[in-house]
């Protein structure tokens, strides 16, 4: 099932044409490899537009992170790892 | 030509397509799964077991216990929902969207073809498919009318095109109630007439008709032969709204009559908000109270002139909160307010004469929530009484709203 987080994490992000993607994060101690990012969108929250990503590990699991550009800073929304 | 592109379940195909372990797999969507609530969208996979949108999830999950039951995210489903717009108007700049999750398209050279209309559609569905993942099935017809009911022939990723004559050897031999527009009620008091097919309704009599349904019944009777000249609204000129409102299905059942009335001065807050936000004013308020029981009691008042002010619109609200509540528990409370008009220039100097100060403060409120998220100011009466200012579907409070503090 899903499991609601919003723990802060580290991302490493590549910006390619003008679109921000990210590649691996760090949560619970491991390095997680983004494999594919499923599904984008945004997120108002007064002035700020927070950037929003769904994206399958490694393995069968998948995670949403959040990027606010307010910190900036990147947060695990969900995850689920089965 | 009219196309009709209806996402498939769509709250569902977006978790499925987000989420590939969901692919396959039964999925409703709801509010809060750990708490009550009702079904906002089931899968494909999980609609043979009964599950239905609307339905308690308590109830789905005694039908559909192994589903995948997943929080919904309004934001996300309304920005794909922009970014399908946006997609239409690659092939058409006639686009109305019709709801999150269906559009209108007008297509094709003026006297085209329904196939010619058909190619478009078909390059439409796998252009959804590809860039989104999403299923969707498409109707095409000659006029709206069709092509809305085309495109619940063939369900999910259907295309079906149909003319007139088409339209009526599929659907005349259906029940009435099949017809765009008619619903249960509409349904029984046709039966009564003797019309229990869509093709009765079509070669009934348009004076009998009349008589027992005033303008509407021959204007059922020529949607029954599959006429309709409703014109497509392009989603560049804007549809004027009717109505704004906002409902909450209470984490419990309550008869706490503080917690209920904040509750309800949140929705009011909500709602005069958006009616800020977008530029309109209204006269009509209507509360709709759904009891344990799950009864449904709707009452609506109009105030002699339109308003944007939450404390208006809350204690027009409370009035019939007060007169409609019985005392006994309550599941939802939602507010609306209709009979909406334009705010013009001229018409906030009448507003702001009337209340300068309460303008004032409306206006230092408006933009502090435009530069901070919605939960930045809350009217001090919603808190306390409840946990969540997060819980209310579509409200657009920002999730990093501070807890209401409790009592020591």
């Amino acid at each position: 099932m899903f499991e609601s987080l919003n723990d802060p994490v580290d991302v490493l992000t590549a910006f390619v044409d003008g679109a921000m993607r990210p590649l691996r994060f760090r949560w619970q101690g491991r390095v997680i490899r983004v494999k594919k990012v499923t599904g984008r969108w945004t997120r108002r929250e007064g002035q700020t537009l927070v950037q929003c990503f769904s994206v399958e590990g490694g393995g069968a699991e998948t995670y949403e992170l959040h990027y606010d550009p307010r910190g900036p800073r990147w947060v695990l929304s969900r995850a689920w790892t089965g | 030509m009219i196309l009709l592109a209806d996402m498939d379940a769509f709250f569902a195909s977006v978790e499925q397509a987000h989420h590939p372990h969901l692919r396959g797999q039964p999925v409703i969507v709801c509010g809060d799964p750990g708490r009550r609530g009702v079904v906002t969208a089931a899968s494909y996979e999980a609609r043979p077991t009964g599950v239905r949108a609307g339905m308690p999830l308590a109830e789905a999950r005694r039908l559909c216990p192994d589903a995948h039951y997943v929080s919904g995210n309004p934001e996300k489903y309304v920005a794909l929902s922009l970014r399908l717009l946006e997609f239409y108007l690659t092939f058409t700049p006639d686009v109305e969207p019709f709801s999150v999750d269906e559009a209108f398209l007008a297509v094709g050279r003026i006297g085209g073809t329904l196939a010619e209309a058909a190619e478009i559609a078909a390059r439409i569905q796998s252009g959804i498919r590809e860039r989104f993942a999403l299923p969707a099935s498409i109707g095409v017809g000659p006029n709206k009318l069709i092509a809305k009911m085309a495109s619940g022939v063939a369900k999910p990723s259907g295309l079906t095109m149909l003319d007139v004559e088409s339209f009526r050897a599929h659907f005349w031999p259906q029940p009435a109630r099949e017809l765009w527009g008619i619903g249960p009620q509409l349904e029984e008091r046709l039966t009564a007439l003797g019309v229990r097919t869509m093709g009765d309704l079509a070669r009934h009599s348009p004076e009998i008709l009349k008589g027992a349904f005033g303008v509407i019944g021959p204007q059922l009777r020529e949607a029954a032969n599959g006429h309709d000249e409703t014109p497509l609204i392009p989603y560049h000129q804007g549809v004027e709204p009717k109505s704004m409102g906002h409902e909450v299905t209470l984490p419990a059942d309550s008869h706490d009559p503080v917690a209920l009335e904040g509750t309800l001065l949140r929705l009011s807050d909500q709602v005069a908000r958006r009616l800020r936000g977008e530029g309109y004013m209204g006269r009509t308020v209507a509360l709709k109270l759904r009891d344990f029981r799950f009864t449904t009691h709707i009452r609506q008042r109009s105030r002699i002139a339109p308003t944007a002010d939450h404390a208006q619109i809350f204690a027009l609200a409370r009035d019939l909160w007060r007169e409609l509540w019985d005392g006994e528990p309550v599941r939802l409370i939602g507010v609306t307010v209709a009979g909406l008009t334009k705010v013009h220039a001229s018409d906030q100097g009448e507003l702001f004469t009337s209340g300068e100060r309460g303008a004032r403060l409306r206006e230092a409120v408006d933009r502090v929530r435009d530069r901070l998220g919605e939960a930045s100011v809350v009217p001090a009466g919603t808190l306390g009484h409840h946990t969540e200012l997060g819980h209310v579907p579509f409200g657009a409070v920002s999730p990093r709203a501070p807890k209401p503090r409790r009592k020591p």
